[in-house]
């Protein structure tokens, strides 16, 4: 028996030496060889697109989060100022808040600069300064009310045009009427660096305080408060109703048509473009139930619509995956089906529905057309404290900020941008740690 | 321990007024289909209890499906559906009224894998007794868990580590672990689907052993694909094939004296 079936194997084997087969182990390898390097080209193409973007966005936004400063002696005239011996720090304020700072600030440079004297060249000797300016004074003096009466140097912030030239980001070599600043405020300007006055600070303003018509201080603040309550709404409403029909539809809805079409209706769902979903929240929440506009409540409910489908394809999928024999133990044991479900199968797929909802939300944080739609497009100044307020949000704000013609605004564009991408980077982060954390092994 | 005596002493009085000449569990005329399949046709069997009974088959004879039916598990599978009657202590289980949660925690399952839940020991063991309220307080549920690590064998061996994942522990003591979740319900009978399939040889040693034991509180349907372990631990062999119980009977008798040709063939080896 063992003879015969060697004997076959002999006689019907392939000769691996052949000068056929070397041949054909040759093109196999070439084959391989010739995949492996399209795969690495293509990857490689991919990565130097995301580098090319990166860089050109740090580069342009790194200096966003600086600011220019210009150290002024600023005579504290007791008569501006008044008398404000017997008043309480609240009373204080707002006097403080009422005073003409900016006689204040004309008067110091008058005495710095005493042969200007036309009411245009004093003009724009002030427009070096930022309008921020009167508050650096201000917060100055209620530091410290002993100043008032003397002269004392204070760092004032520069306006957007002298932040820019310092940057490099005006070019002097322009012919005059080309740029924006004026060859006599570069040679005011170049007198300040000359004594040492002006230095770059890092711009905490950027971080605190709302949008503003003047680039140096605007702020991304009240855009990240909205997003942030934008998306609290949106996690609000979708998690539940998500991970709900989710359970529902894998676990008890009978299979038949009807959940058929609606599994395929949910699967369009979420390839449908996002502003349809705006011009939805448009008719439904603003124009049928009269919710405010512009507010993160109708923008939140607007995400939401457009997260659901996400939401519920994800958690779908984590709630398939677990495997049917754990499911098996449990009812093996009496457990009602109910108790199987929320027992052993929603904990042990919540990491995957929880890591699909984030990228949800990731993907709810980045969108901006539909918030177009529902009026959240507005200039907003202010932070908004509450869902009905009015409130913009951080994509959206780098949308405002990259329609602005100043020339400061195209840093604030990339550092917003940014922002945006650390939050982005966060969220995803998240997700992967929740998922390797809360993994299982069965 | 007052509590747990008191479990035992339930336990063991059920047993005590079992009639042992009554079968435990009748199955009559019992066919499954799946869709148009006929998987099973018209089944009668009978389960004593205080007895192990095997049933074998080659695969894909329906003896899975018919051990699925006596506790409803073919419930969870949309398309299957089962006719006839299968008398539990003269009560028919598929009868619409009998509440099937109720039923499954008096006819416990021991799976082909080892499944223990993802979590620790003590809660594989505690869960089943947690949600039918078996456990008045911590230490009974305590004794409860120790009683049945104990009943299977595995107290020795885990009982420094309860707090530790079902997961961690080998295929056989997996295996154990879920026998000890099975009886830490009391159940009335418990079903086996070849709980020795994925283990290996020592591990598959001790369950037989633990079996033997267990035999004597329980009665227990075992399904096995493995000839030589059936004729070791059980009392009552059921032969399946293409869907029909082709011959039942005394393990012995079945092993040395079939009468059908078709069991002669399986058991010495000669197909399946």
């Amino acid at each position: 028996m063992t003879d015969t079936s060697q004997n076959n194997q002999t006689v019907s084997r392939v000769d691996w030496n052949s000068e056929k087969q070397v041949a054909r182990l040759k093109k196999r390898y070439i084959k391989e060889k010739i995949f492996k390097s399209i795969a690495i080209l293509s990857l490689g193409t991919a990565l130097a697109a995301l580098l090319v973007v990166l860089i050109s966005i740090f580069s342009t936004g790194i200096s966003g989060f600086t600011e220019t400063r210009i150290m002024m002696d600023i005579r504290i005239d007791e008569n501006i100022v008044g008398d404000v011996d017997n008043l309480t720090q609240e009373e204080l304020e707002t006097h403080i808040a009422s005073i003409n700072i900016n006689r204040m600030l004309v008067s110091s440079l008058q005495e710095k600069f005493p042969d200007v004297t036309r009411r245009a060249d004093v003009f724009s000797l002030l427009r070096l300064f930022s309008v921020g300016a009167q508050s650096d004074i201000r917060e100055a003096i209620l530091d410290d009310i002993t100043i008032i009466g003397n002269t004392v140097p204070i760092s004032l912030k520069a306006g957007s045009d002298v932040d820019m030239l310092i940057k490099g980001n005006i070019s002097r070599d322009v012919v005059e009427s080309d740029r924006k600043i004026s060859d006599q405020q570069i040679i005011w300007v170049d007198q300040f660096i000359s004594e040492g006055r002006v230095t770059q600070n890092f711009n905490w303003g950027f971080f605190t305080s709302g949008d503003s018509r003047e680039p140096e201080l605007a702020g991304i603040w009240s855009a990240t408060v909205g997003s942030f309550l934008t998306l609290l709404v949106t996690f609000m409403i979708s998690f539940p109703i998500g991970v709900g029909s989710a359970i529902y539809l894998e676990e008890f809805a009978p299979k038949n048509r009807l959940t058929d079409i609606i599994e395929i209706n949910i699967n369009n769902l979420a390839a449908v473009p996002s502003i349809i979903f705006g011009l939805l929240g448009l008719a439904i929440f603003i124009n049928f139930m009269n919710l405010p506009r512009s507010a993160p409540l109708v923008g939140g409910l607007t995400l939401a619509l457009m997260t659901l489908p996400t939401i519920i394809i994800t958690a779908r999928a984590a709630i398939k995956a677990v495997p049917p024999s754990i499911k098996e133990a449990a009812i093996g044991l009496g457990a009602s089906h109910m108790q199987t479900v929320f027992h052993h199968v929603l904990p042990l797929s919540m990491p995957g529905i929880l890591t699909g909802s984030i990228i949800g939300m990731a993907q709810a944080l980045g969108e901006t057309a539909p918030l177009l739609m529902i009026g959240m497009v507005a200039f907003i100044v202010d932070t908004p404290t509450g869902i009905t307020e009015a409130a913009t949000a951080l994509p959206v704000q780098v949308y405002l900020w990259a329609d602005s013609p100043e020339r400061g605004f195209l840093e604030k564009t990339s550092a917003a941008i940014m922002i945006l991408l650390a939050f982005l980077i966060i969220m995803n982060g998240l997700a992967i740690w929740l998922r390797q954390k809360f993994e299982k092994k069965w | 321990m007052v509590n747990k005596m008191n479990i035992l002493n339930v336990s063991e009085g059920n047993t005590a007024s079992v009639d042992l000449t009554e079968p435990k569990i009748k199955a009559k005329k019992v066919n499954v289909y799946y869709g148009d399949n006929h998987a099973l046709k018209d089944i009668d069997l009978n389960i004593n209890p205080n007895e192990v009974t095997a049933l074998i088959g080659p695969s894909g004879c329906g003896k899975s499906t018919f051990l699925r039916c006596l506790n409803r598990m073919n419930d969870t599978i949309d398309t299957c559906r089962v006719e006839g009657n299968i008398f539990l202590d003269n009560q028919n289980i598929n009868d619409k009224k009998i509440d099937v949660v109720q039923l499954r925690a008096r006819i416990g399952m021991v799976f082909q894998k080892p499944n223990p839940f993802p979590k620790s020991i003590y809660d594989n063991i505690a869960y089943g007794p947690r949600i039918h309220g078996i456990a008045n307080n911590k230490s009974e549920l305590d004794d409860i868990v120790h009683s049945s690590l104990k009943k299977a064998g595995l107290w020795n061996e885990v009982h420094d580590r309860l707090d530790a994942s079902g997961t961690s522990l080998s295929g056989g003591q997996q295996q154990r672990l879920c026998i000890a979740r099975t009886i830490a319900i009391e159940p009335e009978v418990i079903l086996m689907d070849e709980p020795c399939s994925a283990l290996d040889p020592i591990a598959t040693a001790i369950i037989e052993e633990l079996i033997e034991d267990l035999k004597n509180r329980y009665a227990i349907v075992i399904v096995t694909h493995s000839m030589q372990q059936a004729a070791r631990i059980s009392q009552k062999t059921a032969f399946f094939h293409l869907g029909k119980l082709m011959e039942v009977g005394d393990t012995a008798t079945i092993f040395t004296n079939p009468t059908h040709e078709k069991t002669k063939d399986y058991i010495t080896g000669r197909y399946g």
